[in-house]
């Protein structure tokens, strides 16, 4: 190498890492299947590319993105159209000519990748077979791939946003470092209260019925919650200045965040996840959304515990106490100084619960429960297979990928484990 | 040690709570009407003609189930609502009168308005039918139960328009007419007209008591009356009763299994640490590791559970078995059923316990008592089993707390998809009947489970490692 070798920390970590062949091309690969998972529209679908009908010319698999953000609409000619058996004058198809849920009646019942195959030509080949009422396999399985991967990383960004933040106030401010006034506990209760009230509870039916309208428009109204939240809290904390001058609510008090964050880890862990993940989903509507949003409500706290763990041991650092003698705010050090440097095991850890969140999706679709019906999954393409050998085939290709990703996510969750102990150090 | 078991199970207390709190929520939050359910299930009441028996059966029933009591000790609510909504006894017109609160904010013109149109039902449920007026009167019940479930104001008038007209055709139905006015009246001038929508800006805070559905529901949960099974009609706790043996059952056996399995296996390898059996053995575990249950529970049936290929196992159920069958042969007919689900339950959990074995040992081989051993000319084996075996199982048995868990959760798939009626197949099957009683027993179980899992992890710490000492903290 000509150009000198940094010497910061994450570079450190990125050469310990790449030494590890195994979690390398682990995550090689993983980065193939996340560029499949992001093309996924473009590799498998009925629609072509590109096609001329009548004179006109279409991209359908690009319009169909404007058609679902509400931005265009389908031609007139185009509206009802079965696109696999339409013949247009000119075409491009994708690589594979079918999307997840079209179905080819021809080749229904479980046609063998390898056996004789019911299609025009080699271009419209089943390469992995069908299922039971004819859909392609290889499209479920890249359609699959989308699933798994936005489940995994969707639901893993929820769990570490919550996890770091709780693990690392509860780490760095301990039992005892937060004091605030009897003023500022007060206003901080009631008016989270009325916030909660006004921003969610009166709100609650506009939230519910705009989730089911568009996904922009649930957005807009949740942001203007958020917004009467704060300004609530905002409110309260104004509030408590004006309380502040009788002097028994100018009184500091602790506040345990440490107590307080441990109890609600171990709450949570003592509640069997997929049980939990089983009786939300049942009262709810299916969507894959709902499942993100509880997987990641639920396995925050392995985060927590380790950034708690780490923070224990930056915060008695001798940089901490500097920054605190240079006088700079806690919040500060904590998010500019401590927070960064108490990071990367939380990689570790990140790593391996995008390989949980994935098993469990699969094996919720698997149960055929939270799945709707038009999302087409691995577990679901599993679930087909019952034993009879003609199934083979619909048992093997999905399980593997699953085992696939779920292998890849885990060594390189043993990777990061190596470049992170200090043992390692060569 | 008796203290600390005793502050952990205290610990436990808030715990539960919390989770029956959970539980609770989601009770409450199920689509559908639970009371209506149970009557379509066990009678044709809710169907029957007679309006005012059915309606008179649902009262009842709802009584009988407790749904007729607030739902908590006191409420959060907004002033416009009304303190005993909870009492108007149909759910989905309680859903959509509080979507006429939310809406127009008046509780005592929606409440007119609410008993106008039931006397218009009435009215219209009085008039004899005859060939003439048949379609009209059918046409108009079935507009009236869309009015009860409807607060977008063209839905409403839309019904209105329906009803207008079918009314004003047939002389028959003129009896109806001042009824159905006195509707028209209370909604256009009355809920429209004195809309206070702002009124529910405003926080109200109700107090109800000790009479309320979640405290019925826990002290009876307590005392070990889990409510009635709406698939079956048989008590919850008969019904868990029978299915919780069988994943106990199961799980027991499997952890012995995979501990008896991983703990050698891992140490032999620990001893023999980057050896080339050391490597392969690591590799498949590792693989084990990552294999999703249900795949190998699939390939498993497919492949030896007499699909096309093999079949040496039974792929399905636990086995029939006569009165006169001894323990050996019952015995013999379970074990021969259970071998496949078994293989399910252990793999997962032996290759995560493998590589915390060989880990712990590798940490605790490299410690200097160990050298000092092995300078005394200690027998290699000797120092293995006796010296570094009782140190490195420290974190093993705490992993007991985790490997429960796993197999837990595990037994959803591997039940379901072996036909075991444990607890997993119920949930299951509770949740595809909507049959919610049980499925929210059954979460309260697998938590209970799970949390005494863990107990026994810490006191298995506690009496494995002297240095831990639970009473000092």
């Amino acid at each position: 190498m000509t150009t000198p070798t940094k010497q910061d920390y994450w570079s450190y970590i990125k050469r310990q890492f790449r030494k590890n062949r195994r979690a390398l091309y682990s995550m090689y690969i993983v980065i193939f299947m996340a560029v499949i998972a992001l093309l996924a529209d473009v590799l498998a679908n009925e629609k072509p590319l590109y096609c001329s009908y009548h004179g006109h010319t279409y991209f359908p698999v690009f319009k169909e993105y404007a058609v679902d953000l509400g931005l265009a609409r389908w031609p007139k000619e185009l509206l009802n159209i079965n696109w696999t058996d339409t013949k247009f004058d000119h075409e491009l198809r994708p690589p594979v000519p079918y999307s997840p849920t079209t179905q080819d009646f021809f080749n229904s019942g479980f046609v063998s990748p390898f056996g004789k195959q019911n299609v025009a030509s080699t271009r419209w080949r089943h390469w992995f077979g069908t299922d039971d009422i004819g859909r392609d396999i290889t499209a479920g399985l890249i359609h699959g791939t989308r699933v798994a991967f936005m489940v995994g990383i969707i639901s893993m960004s929820i769990a570490s946003i919550i996890g770091i933040l709780l693990g690392a106030f509860g780490g760095f401010f301990g039992d005892n470092k937060i004091r605030v006034s009897r003023a500022n506990v007060l206003m901080g209760i009631i008016f989270f209260i009325l916030g909660w009230f006004n921003a969610f509870s009166t709100r609650s039916y506009i939230l519910s019925d705009t989730i089911g309208v568009s996904v922009i428009k649930f957005l807009g109204e949740f942001a203007l919650s958020l917004f009467i939240f704060f300004v609530s809290m905002l409110i309260g904390y104004l509030l408590a200045f004006v309380l502040k001058i009788i002097p028994f609510f100018r009184k500091k008090v602790n506040i345990p965040v440490d107590l307080i964050v441990q109890r609600v880890i171990e709450i949570l862990v003592s509640i069997p996840r997929l049980f939990l993940i089983i009786a939300v989903v049942a009262i709810s509507k299916p969507g894959i959304a709902l499942i993100m949003v509880i997987i990641g409500l639920t396995s925050w706290t392995e985060i927590a515990r380790f950034i708690r763990a780490e923070l224990l041991r930056v915060r008695s650092l001798e940089y901490i106490e500097a920054s605190e003698a240079l006088g700079y705010s806690r919040m500060r050090i904590l998010f500019k100084h401590a927070i960064p440097n108490a990071i990367a095991p939380v990689l570790i850890t990140i790593a391996f619960g995008i390989a949980a969140a994935i098993l469990i999706e699969s094996s919720l679709s698997f149960l055929g429960i939270g799945v709707p019906a038009e999302v087409i999954t691995w577990g679901k393409i599993l679930a087909k297979a019952q034993g009879s050998k003609s199934q083979l085939w619909v048992a093997i290709f999905p399980g593997f990928a699953i085992f696939l990703t779920v292998t890849l996510f885990n060594l390189i969750g043993e990777g990061l484990t190596d470049a992170l102990d200090p043992r390692q150090k060569k | 040690m008796l203290k600390y078991v005793l502050k952990r199970i205290a610990i436990f207390i808030p715990t539960l709570f919390v989770i029956s709190l959970i539980t609770f929520y989601l009770s409450v939050n199920v689509p559908g009407d639970p009371v209506e359910q149970m009557l379509n299930n066990n009678s044709d009441l809710g169907s029957s003609a007679n309006a005012q028996a059915s309606e008179r059966a649902y009262v009842d029933k709802r009584a009988q189930l407790g749904l007729d009591l607030p739902l908590f000790y006191f409420s959060l609510g907004n002033a416009a609502e009304p303190k005993n909504l909870y009492e108007v006894p149909k759910k989905f017109h309680r859903q959509n009168l509080e979507r006429l609160i939310d809406k127009y904010g008046d509780w005592t013109e929606i409440r007119k308005y609410y008993q106008s149109l039931k006397d218009f039902e009435v009215a219209i449920a009085g008039i004899p039918r005859d060939s003439a007026n048949a379609d009209a009167l059918i046409n108009i019940k079935g507009n009236i139960q869309k009015l009860y479930i409807s607060y977008d104001d063209n839905a409403i008038r839309s019904d209105f328009k329906e009803i207008t007209p079918a009314i004003n055709e047939h002389a028959s139905l003129q009896l109806a007419r001042p009824a159905y006015q006195a509707v028209l009246d209370d909604y256009e001038k009355g809920v429209k007209g004195k809309a206070t929508p702002m009124k529910k800006y405003i926080p109200a805070l109700h107090w109800y008591g000790l009479n309320n559905q979640y405290h019925q529901w826990i002290t009876k949960f307590m005392k070990g009356d889990f409510g009635i099974s709406y698939q079956d009609q048989r008590p919850v706790k008969t019904v868990i009763w029978e299915a919780v043996h069988w994943t106990v059952m199961l799980s027991i056996f499997s952890i012995i299994l995979t501990y008896l399995i991983s703990i050698p296996l891992g140490i032999k390898a620990a001893a023999k640490k980057d050896s080339r059996r050391d490597k392969i053995m690591s590799t498949i575990l590792f693989m084990l590791y990552s294999l999703p249950v249900f795949w190998v529970a699939t390939l498993l049936i497919m492949f030896l559970g007499g699909g096309d290929f093999l079949s040496w196992f039974p792929a399905y159920g636990v086995g029939e078995i006569s009165s006169d069958d001894n323990f050996f042969q019952i015995f013999g007919i379970r074990f021969y059923h259970l071998v496949l689900p078994m293989i399910c339950f252990t793999y997962g959990g032996l290759a995560f316990l493998y590589r915390q074995m060989r880990g712990a040992m590798i940490n605790t081989l490299t410690q200097d008592y160990i050298r000092t051993a092995r300078a005394k000319g200690l027998d290699e084996n000797k120092i293995l089993w006796k010296h570094a075996f009782k140190n490195s199982l420290l974190p093993i048995i705490t992993l007991f707390a985790n490997v429960f868990p796993l197999i837990i959760s595990g037994a959803i798939i591997i039940e379901n998809k072996f036909s075991i009626p444990g607890m997993g197949k119920t949930a299951i099957e509770a949740i595809h009947a909507r049959n919610y009683p049980m499925i929210y027993t059954i979460v309260m179980f697998s938590a209970i489970l799970t949390m005494i899992g863990y107990l026994i992890a810490d006191i298995l710490y506690a009496m494995v490692d002297p240095r831990i000492s639970y009473s000092k903290k």
